[in-house]
């Protein structure tokens, strides 16, 4: 209940923040303007205006994210309103599970926002209603559910800059699992086993990138439920560990 | 926190990660599927487009690269696209478009200034549309651009055959709505048909009509109201009751087309579609005695004994007289790199000869891999000229295009040729599929290693530098035994820029 408390005052208060409403305003006028390039074939137009849609959801998903995930806890500690609420009858772990739960419900109210636009943008240009763009979607708010425990975890003890840089730096890493799969099949072992380390330990946010098969439906997943549902609770219990890690932080962290 | 709920929650830790590093081995080999064909995520990108890749969004920056090299096919800027096209087949190695385009792109946009194209660039887009449908073998696009860029541009029918044939039975097709669809539109089975004509495997051709024209009645017969496949019901019809005629009258008796529509007009039955013979009613014979003598008359120009022919009996068909061709041309350099051709071929108007230069060293290059980087000292023209009263003749220029034809090499082959398989059917009336009706007394060619065998004319010349910068002239002498010339060009593993 407490940590519901603490997500909704959470939610509250990054909604009022003007940056991230603007970040909102210029996705939605992105996905907007996607069928402008008109003049390609439709085949090219609905793949130009499928992988502009996604990416601009995932591009502003990742920027409210990681401005959300950076501030949460550090705000509140520079506010010295950390003291008053930690004074209450409230956990330390409450206080770390609230601003995370309040800043993934604030991605999430942006990352809808943006999806209903997109397909619905998608509906005026194609005629018809593409339910499958969906699943891009959800899979985009899932992967911004790991950055979110990824910024928070950092939070606990970083700045926000240096949180900034970090979960971005990593965001890069995890988005080239498909690279360091590859050396998985090196022939030298060392880059073997540092490739493995990076690949199974480094959380791999390009597991989610799911366009390829979005945009050009030729692409076969032999079961694609199955594949998305592996993703989700890779994304949560990634999370989970991620949390874990924060809450053992915060509760040593002198504040 | 207590410690004891510490070393709980840091041991929970542990079954955690084991836990995601196991899902993730399950998640990779489903990646690495839906990645097939992609390379690193900054491969070959310039710097303002590798963030994109970076954050998992190569989709969309290949998509805003597609849209700028559409931007500069419209400004005329072709060199600016093909590593565009490189780049998006690597980000989106799933864009389909994008190695049609660009695979049509290389083929036939690249000329010099009279038109022709640069045909050192098709083994590329042979090759980019292999490793497109390579990545893609799912669905028939790209193999069908295999098919048609082979039927097309390549004229060669065999591999156009072998392309369709995926097609139409490995490969499915798309629906509006993403749905993979079998079977593949019926015009991929309708190119196999015309492939296996052009080959001058007829029954095949045949059998392909008939198999298409099944599966178009059954479509029918489930949605009468489908017009579309009522339309493609009926071409099939229609070009597999022409394909018959045409075995017919090329190779049984020669058919009266004019006395054949007045029959279908009194009878709509025409020849049986399944034997694809005439009914005894139908039979094409010799009704008056001028159409015999019109017979001999073939016959006497051909230098050829006329069969005993009277009327009531069927007319033998026109491959039975073969036909001197009498095919001859003269090349001379007028001006330096200036080529100006004098022929004559007796064959009918319309028909096209075939003109190739290339150098001594070059023959059709097999590449290991796509790229677009060639060897710009190597000489490749190719053109055609049609024949107009039994004479034809052409000027081609190379003087102007010095990165098409550098003529750096000491010497070439001048290659004219007549392949009856790529011409037209008015032609095939006369001389049958294969040439089957067609002598020449010097420069026939029988390709006996096809099946069935191919008649076509060739002659052949080895000519030097300083000819083609006019130091000396063409002759006769120059002639080159077509055997030899075709045991040298018989494809070899080569590197792009040979």
């Amino acid at each position: 209940m407490v940590t519901l408390s603490i997500a909704k005052q959470t939610l509250e208060d990054m909604l009022r923040r003007k940056i991230l409403l603007i970040l909102l305003i210029v996705a939605v006028a992105m996905i907007a303007l996607g069928p402008s390039p008109g003049f390609l074939s439709p085949r090219e137009s609905s793949a130009v205006l499928r992988s502009l849609g996604l990416a601009v959801i995932l591009l502003a998903g990742l920027l409210i994210t990681v401005l959300t995930g950076i501030q949460v806890i550090p705000t509140e500690i520079e506010r010295r309103t950390v003291y008053t609420v930690l004074s209450k009858p409230v956990q330390r772990y409450e206080f770390v599970l609230g601003k995370f739960l309040g800043g993934l419900f604030t991605v999430f109210v942006m990352i809808a926002s943006m999806g209903i636009v997109f397909l619905g943008v998608l509906r005026y240009q194609e005629g018809r209603f593409a339910p499958e763009m969906v699943q891009g979607v959800v899979m985009t708010f899932f992967q911004m559910t790991l950055l979110g425990a990824l910024a928070i975890f950092f939070s606990t003890f970083a700045t926000p800059v240096v949180n900034f840089f970090l979960s971005f730096g990593l965001f890069i890493v995890g988005n080239m699992s498909a690279v360091t799969e590859s050396l998985l099949q090196n022939k030298n072992v060392a880059t073997r086993v540092i490739a493995g380390a990076v690949h199974y330990a480094i959380p791999n946010f390009g597991n989610f990138n799911i366009q390829n098969k979005l945009i050009h439906p030729q692409v076969v997943i032999k079961d694609m439920n199955v594949f998305i549902m592996q993703n989700i609770a890779y994304a949560l219990i990634y999370s989970a560990v991620l949390l874990l890690l924060a809450i053992l932080v915060f509760d040593r962290r002198e504040v | 926190m207590q410690a004891s709920t510490r070393r709980n929650l840091i041991l929970a830790i542990v079954p955690l990660l084991a836990l995601a590093a196991l899902l993730q081995a399950r998640i990779d080999p489903t990646v690495a599927d839906m990645n097939k064909g992609r390379k690193t995520p900054f491969a070959g990108l310039s710097t303002e487009f590798i963030l994109g890749p970076l954050l998992g969004m190569q989709q969309a920056v290949a998509g805003l690269l597609w849209v700028r090299a559409d931007e500069f096919f419209h400004e005329g800027d072709y060199d600016a696209i093909l590593p565009m096209v490189r780049m998006v087949t690597w980000l989106d190695p799933h864009n389909l478009d994008v190695y049609i385009t660009g695979a049509w792109h290389l083929a036939y946009n690249f000329t010099d200034s009279s038109e022709r194209s640069d045909r050192r660039y098709i083994p590329a887009a042979q090759k980019l549309l292999e490793e497109g449908d390579a990545n893609n073998s799912g669905v028939y696009d790209i193999a069908f651009e295999l098919g048609w860029q082979n039927t097309d541009k390549i004229k060669d029918y065999l591999r156009a055959n072998h392309w369709y044939k995926i097609c139409a039975e490995k490969r499915k097709g798309m629906d509006e709505r993403g749905e993979l669809t079998q079977p593949v539109p019926m015009f991929v089975r309708h190119q196999l048909a015309h492939s296996y004509a052009r080959l001058g495997r007829i029954d095949e051709a045949v059998a392909e009509w008939r198999k298409a024209l099944l599966m178009s009645n059954e479509l029918v017969r489930k949605d009468p109201k489908d017009y579309k496949s009522r339309n493609v019901r009926d071409s099939e019809r229609h070009n597999l009751e022409l394909t018959l005629k045409r075995k017919f009258s090329r190779y049984t008796h020669e058919i009266d087309w004019e006395l054949d529509s007045e029959l279908k007009q009194k009878d709509a039955r025409g020849i049986d579609p399944v034997t694809g013979e005439p009914k005894l009613r139908d039979v094409y014979v010799f009704r008056k005695d001028s159409e015999i003598q019109t017979k001999r008359e073939q016959y006497r120009l051909a230098g050829e004994v006329a069969p005993s022919m009277a009327i009531g009996q069927p007319r033998p068909p026109a491959i039975a007289s073969k036909w001197e061709t009498a095919f001859d041309v003269r090349p001379t350099f007028t001006a330096d790199k200036v080529l100006e051709l004098k022929g004559r071929f007796n064959i009918g108007d319309g028909a096209r000869v075939t003109i190739r230069m290339h150098d001594e060293g070059w023959r059709p290059p097999q590449l290991d891999a796509f790229t677009f980087d060639l060897d710009q000292s190597v000489t490749l023209m190719q053109d055609q000229h049609s024949v107009r009263q039994g004479t034809w003749g052409r000027k081609i220029d190379m003087s102007k295009d010095p990165k098409m034809y550098s003529f750096k090499a000491p010497h070439y082959f001048l290659v004219f040729e007549f392949d009856p398989r790529t011409t037209s059917p008015f032609i095939h009336d006369r001389f049958g599929w294969s040439g089957e009706g067609m002598k020449d007394a010097k420069y026939l060619w029988e390709e006996t290693e096809k099946d069935p065998p191919n008649r076509i004319i060739r002659k052949v010349y080895r000519i030097s530098r300083a000819q083609v910068l006019r130091r000396s002239p063409i002759t006769e002498a120059d002639v080159f035994p077509t055997a030899q010339y075709m045991e040298l060009q018989k494809p070899a593993k080569a590197s792009a820029s040979e």
